[in-house]
């Protein structure tokens, strides 16, 4: 049975392929996962110049009501800007921002396929022999983001820029602000770790940097080898400190339960790593301000989850399940940054 | 646990009777089945403790607050909401200590959160 929502896709490419005929949407399925956009991947087949043609491509379509409300432009934008660079992205292809189409507004990207994006399985044991390299890719990637120019890559249409001095302070108050309206109960942890951090802050960045916002294990496409073949969920990407996305990776829920960052590998050697890559450093307490912040900002995305189920906006089980299975957790992350576990 | 297992439960139970007809496509029957199994152990799991725990958290935050009083109701609506107003007294009594520089309250304090953290670990827990 055909997905109800195939003929208006193919409506939809249809005008943005004048050049093109006989198009056609099939094999339309949601992926699982994806809390914050729904996905789906699907075939579109046409045909152009007198030949048949096939692509495999991806639509990220927006919920109802999501744990992160973020605008998709951006999103499209750091894809779009990180194209043919040493940073691996799936290719962008259109942005429709009204919700004519297909009743909310959504991106179409190529599918990149053949590769797995599962922590579960990376840590399955099958590719325990090549985590070594996952993790210096991993790095590698994060570092070249970090010293990419986001000014020259033109991101600054579209993502404000902070003076250097005040990247940390615009995050935290973001994020406070998400757990002030979002959260369903009383948060004493998280409480106290916004405390310390406004107590504490962090000296200025050392450059204004693209973060991707949610760089983890996870969220990038790994094969057997070892490589990594795309960087996935660029939603809550910003322009800020280049310190918050190696923070973001070194909250401790992000280990998986193996005792390693990211589940792949000692804090030390990913940071050698980082530093090698992105010509910066790590100041350590730099650092340990933004992975608290991290974790002050993972709480507010889980409550906020919680917050779009119990209004209503979004029923759907993935939902709850970052709300149910995290939050305790986060506390816990939070408690174990601060020295307390 | 937030958002609260009877809502949860009813809506799941939703999902079920959703995709219990024909017509639904196989991968996102999966991920709605998939995801329900883990919702569905994670309550199975907290279920038996809930009331314990929420009795005997907010018999410890009296004590930590000199508050007085006891849990008659054990419904566990009415004990949430007994604990959501203890640890809102709790967030004040944490800032006080912080402002009058009593560390060896907020160590009480801290050590109170590490064990609330320890009566909600799940088997599944990342931390």
């Amino acid at each position: 049975m055909a997905h109800a929502l195939e003929p208006g896709l193919a409506s939809y490419i249809a005008k943005r392929m004048p050049d093109a005929g006989d198009i056609a949407v099939s094999a339309l399925e949601r992926i699982s996962g994806g809390a914050s956009r729904e996905t789906y991947r699907f075939r579109l087949d046409w045909r152009e110049g007198g030949e048949a043609r096939s692509r495999k491509l991806i639509l990220r379509r927006d919920p109802p009501a999501s744990l992160i409300n973020t605008e998709r432009r951006v999103e499209f934008e750091a894809y779009r800007a990180f194209a043919g660079s040493t940073v691996p992205v799936p290719e962008m292809l259109w942005l429709e921002e009204g919700s004519e189409a297909l009743g909310h507004p959504f991106f179409i990207a190529e599918e990149l396929t053949g590769y797995q994006a599962a922590p579960q399985m990376l840590f399955a044991g099958g590719y325990d022999a090549v985590l070594p390299k996952v993790a210096d890719r991993k790095w590698t990637i994060l570092g070249e983001i970090a010293k990419a120019d986001a000014i020259a890559l033109g991101l600054d249409q579209w993502m404000p820029p902070p003076a250097l001095d005040a990247c940390a302070s615009r995050e935290l108050a973001h994020w406070e602000a998400i757990l002030d309206s979002d959260e369903a109960e009383p948060l004493p942890i998280a409480r106290a770790a916004i405390r310390w951090l406004k107590a504490n802050p962090p000296p200025p960045a050392q450059k204004l940097s693209v973060v991707h916002g949610d760089y983890r294990t996870g969220n990038f496409l790994y094969d057997a080898a070892g490589g990594i073949h795309g960087v996935l969920d660029w939603e809550m990407a910003h322009l800020g400190d280049p310190l918050e996305d190696l923070g973001w990776g070194f909250n401790p829920v992000w280990q998986f339960g193996r005792g390693l960052e990211g589940g792949l590998l000692v804090r030390d050697q990913a940071i050698a790593i980082w530093e090698r890559a992105s010509g910066l450093r790590a100041d350590p307490a730099a650092l340990h301000w933004w992975t608290l912040f991290n974790c002050v900002k993972g709480q507010a995305i889980w409550v906020g989850s919680a917050r779009a189920f119990i209004d209503g906006g979004n029923r759907e089980p993935i939902m709850v399940y970052p709300a149910w299975w995290l939050l305790n957790a986060q506390d816990r992350a939070i408690l174990k940054v601060m020295g307390r576990l | 646990m937030t958002p609260q297992v009877p809502a949860v439960l009813a809506e799941l139970a939703q999902l079920l009777m959703r995709n219990a007809v024909p017509g639904v496509p196989d991968a996102e029957r999966a991920s709605a089945l998939g995801l329900s199994a883990m919702l569905l152990g994670i309550a199975a799991e907290t279920w038996d403790g809930a009331a314990h725990n929420l009795v005997q958290e907010n018999r410890a935050l009296r004590t930590l607050l000199a508050l007085t009083g006891e849990d008659g109701d054990l419904h566990l609506s009415i004990l949430r909401a007994e604990n959501e107003r203890l640890r809102g007294l709790l967030i004040d009594a944490q800032i006080a200590a912080e402002t009058a520089g009593d560390t060896a309250r907020q160590d009480a304090i801290w050590a109170e959160l590490l064990a609330s953290t320890e009566r909600r670990l799940l088997s599944v827990s990342l931390v």
